[in-house]
């Protein structure tokens, strides 16, 4: 079998607040090969960006990895000195961040930030990398991009910025493409666009994709697999296919049911009960038990492991019981908590 | 912004002036400012002399516009070195953190906690008075403010992702901090720049006042006040006019700070 391009080994990351030890993320672990989309979907507060800032080592000073391995390439991170580690993660990996506007310096014209990586780290002529980045930024779809070259962030509208964003994340030619929710700030038509950009990328130089939201209609789009975070854990793995079709997890299920259908006539959207866990207490049982439809008292005393159910993988204990979930919500097997 | 523009063209226009006169004074005035004429001293104000003169029958109002030339000169040169040293050492000390961090804030914290004055008038007995001596101590203390503020500014920016995607490309860090960090956080060191010249000529006039500062005769706003103090009930301007002169050049800096702070901030 060939070595994935990247790939997370228990990753556990901590992070320390005024109430405590928040347990951020825990005991994760995937594999990303060349070309694959990968979407990683929860509620806000569930691990899902922290695990690609710790992979980046992009953690804020609060934030520490507790336990973990991470490798690119087959190497793993932390026995490279710090240069090398750098290298390594910026050659392989480009992220496009949530908010444009943030993610562009203002002071800087755009078209100089896209073409900063080509001129000083592969070392490329002013004017070879002008070139390279008006090709990029008409490749993301900037129209009149010689115009466009030298205006700054703010003197672009909020679509334009993110394609700035992703041309930006694209001049190293990384294998890697994360996303840490980047259409969640645009609006629905703009949002196609960019997905379809992200797409076009990936067809064209065929970079994987890693894309973190809580947007189950734009996994749906462009991922062909998913994983389901809660709690700083993957409850559900899948292929976006089944995952979608069959869910495996009743918090998945639960998701998919939150989802508007637009084929219905105008309803109330159904809804999660209670709230996501406190992550600085202690976690006992099943962190979803107390909002679960299906739970029972031995949910209560130890967390699920995943098991493989069919082609997916699922934290629960009853996962291989999926057909008798939708009417164990009917009856209202809900547990007083 | 309109309005804040304003001040900002009001204080240079104030600032102007004075600069222009004092560059000019040779032309515009027909004193030398160290020209003694006993016979007239301590004249009042007259057509001649339009401020009177001093105890030694100085023109009043040319040695105060030879005093700008000393007094502000030394109040940019007094700020332009703590200003170069204090953004570098903020902007290292911000981006790296850790032990030199630590090492330089300590720095920081006992030239806060060390009385000026006292420093000031070490620094005189060690390398005599004069220009030189009163540079170097408002450096060795002068840069504390502007470190303290580029680190504060550097320790923000650092969270923004625009800084996180900077170093996610590997961009080299000289890179990443002079183009992508200084621009970001320079601004309200500028802004503070304006009012530590301010601190810095009042700090050379008290120092003149005190006899520690620029050595007689040279025209110097402290030590003509101090000078004018001996007459202060019956030639009250000779002592008045140098005071007035840096309150005038102070409100004219406070101008222009506020005016930037406008501009600076989008």
């Amino acid at each position: 079998m060939e070595t994935p391009l990247l790939s997370v080994d228990n990753l556990s990351v901590d992070i320390s607040t005024g109430r405590g030890l928040l347990k951020a993320v825990r005991k994760v672990s995937f594999e990303v090969n060349a070309g694959d989309s990968i979407g990683i979907v929860g509620e806000s507060g569930s691990g899902k960006s922290i695990t690609l800032k710790a992979i980046l080592g992009l953690l804020p000073g609060t934030a520490k990895v507790t336990s973990g391995k991470i490798f690119i390439h087959g190497k793993e991170l932390s026995t490279l000195d710090k240069r090398r580690r750098r290298d390594l993660i910026s050659e392989t990996i480009g992220m496009v961040f949530q908010d444009a506007i943030a993610s562009l310096n203002p002071v800087i014209p755009v078209g100089e930030q896209i073409t900063e990586v080509p001129r000083f780290r592969l070392g490329l002529s002013k004017e070879r990398a002008r070139e390279q980045a008006l090709q990029l930024m008409a490749k993301v779809g900037i129209p009149d991009a010689d115009q466009r070259f030298d205006l700054y962030p703010h003197q672009l509208s909020g679509g334009l910025r993110q394609r700035i964003a992703i041309a930006m994340a694209l001049s190293g030619s990384p294998k890697l493409l994360f996303c840490d929710e980047p259409t969640t700030a645009l609006d629905v038509t703009i949002q196609a666009q960019v997905l379809r950009v992200l797409l076009e990328m990936r067809r064209d130089s065929g970079v994987g994709l890693v894309f973190v939201t809580h947007d189950l209609a734009v996994v749906n789009e462009i991922c062909q697999s998913i994983k389901v975070m809660y709690a700083g854990r993957f409850v559900e793995i899948g292929s976006v296919e089944n995952t979608f079709q069959t869910p495996k997890h009743p918090y998945t299920f639960s998701l998919l049911k939150a989802a508007p259908d637009p084929a219905l006539p105008v309803h109330r959207l159904f809804s999660i009960a209670g709230e996501a866990p406190n992550m600085a207490l202690p976690i006992t049982g099943c962190p979803f038990a107390p909002r679960c439809f299906a739970a029972t008292s031995a949910c209560e005393v130890s967390e699920p492991e995943p098991v493989r159910v069919g082609n997916s993988y699922s934290a629960c204990f009853y996962a291989d019981q999926f057909g008798s979930w939708q009417s164990a919500e009917q009856v209202g097997v809900k547990r007083t908590s | 912004m309109k309005k804040k523009s304003l001040t900002l063209y009001a204080g240079l226009t104030i600032l102007g002036l004075i600069i222009l006169a004092a560059v000019f004074a040779p032309w515009i005035f027909h004193f030398d400012p160290n020209e003694q004429d006993l016979l007239s001293s301590l004249a009042k104000p007259s057509s001649h002399h339009w401020l009177g003169t001093d105890e030694l029958g100085r023109d009043v109002l040319t040695r105060l516009i030879y005093g700008a030339r000393v007094d502000l000169t030394i109040g940019f040169l007094a700020v332009l070195l703590p200003f170069i040293v204090g953004v570098f050492l903020g902007l290292v000390t911000g981006w790296y953190g850790g032990r030199l961090d630590q090492i330089v804030m300590r720095i920081v914290d006992t030239v806060i906690a060390f009385p000026f004055f006292v420093l000031a008038i070490g620094m005189v007995f060690i390398l005599g008075p004069g220009i030189k001596s009163i540079v170097v101590t408002i450096t060795l203390v002068g840069w504390v403010s502007y470190c303290r503020i580029v680190r504060a500014a550097v320790l923000v920016a650092k969270a923004q992702d625009y800084v996180h995607a900077a170093k996610l490309t590997g961009l080299p860090t000289a890179r990443i901090l002079r183009r992508h960090l200084l621009p970001n956080v320079i601004s309200q060191a500028i802004v503070f720049s304006m009012s530590d010249i301010v601190l810095s000529i009042l700090a050379i006039v008290s120092l003149g006042y005190l006899g520690l500062g620029v050595p007689v005769p040279t025209a110097e706003w402290g030590s003509m006040i101090q000078e004018g103090q001996a007459y202060i009930l019956s030639q009250w301007w000779m002592s008045t006019i140098p005071g007035l002169m840096v309150v005038i050049v102070g409100f004219s800096l406070s101008l222009i700070g506020d005016g930037l702070v406008a501009r600076l901030e989008r």
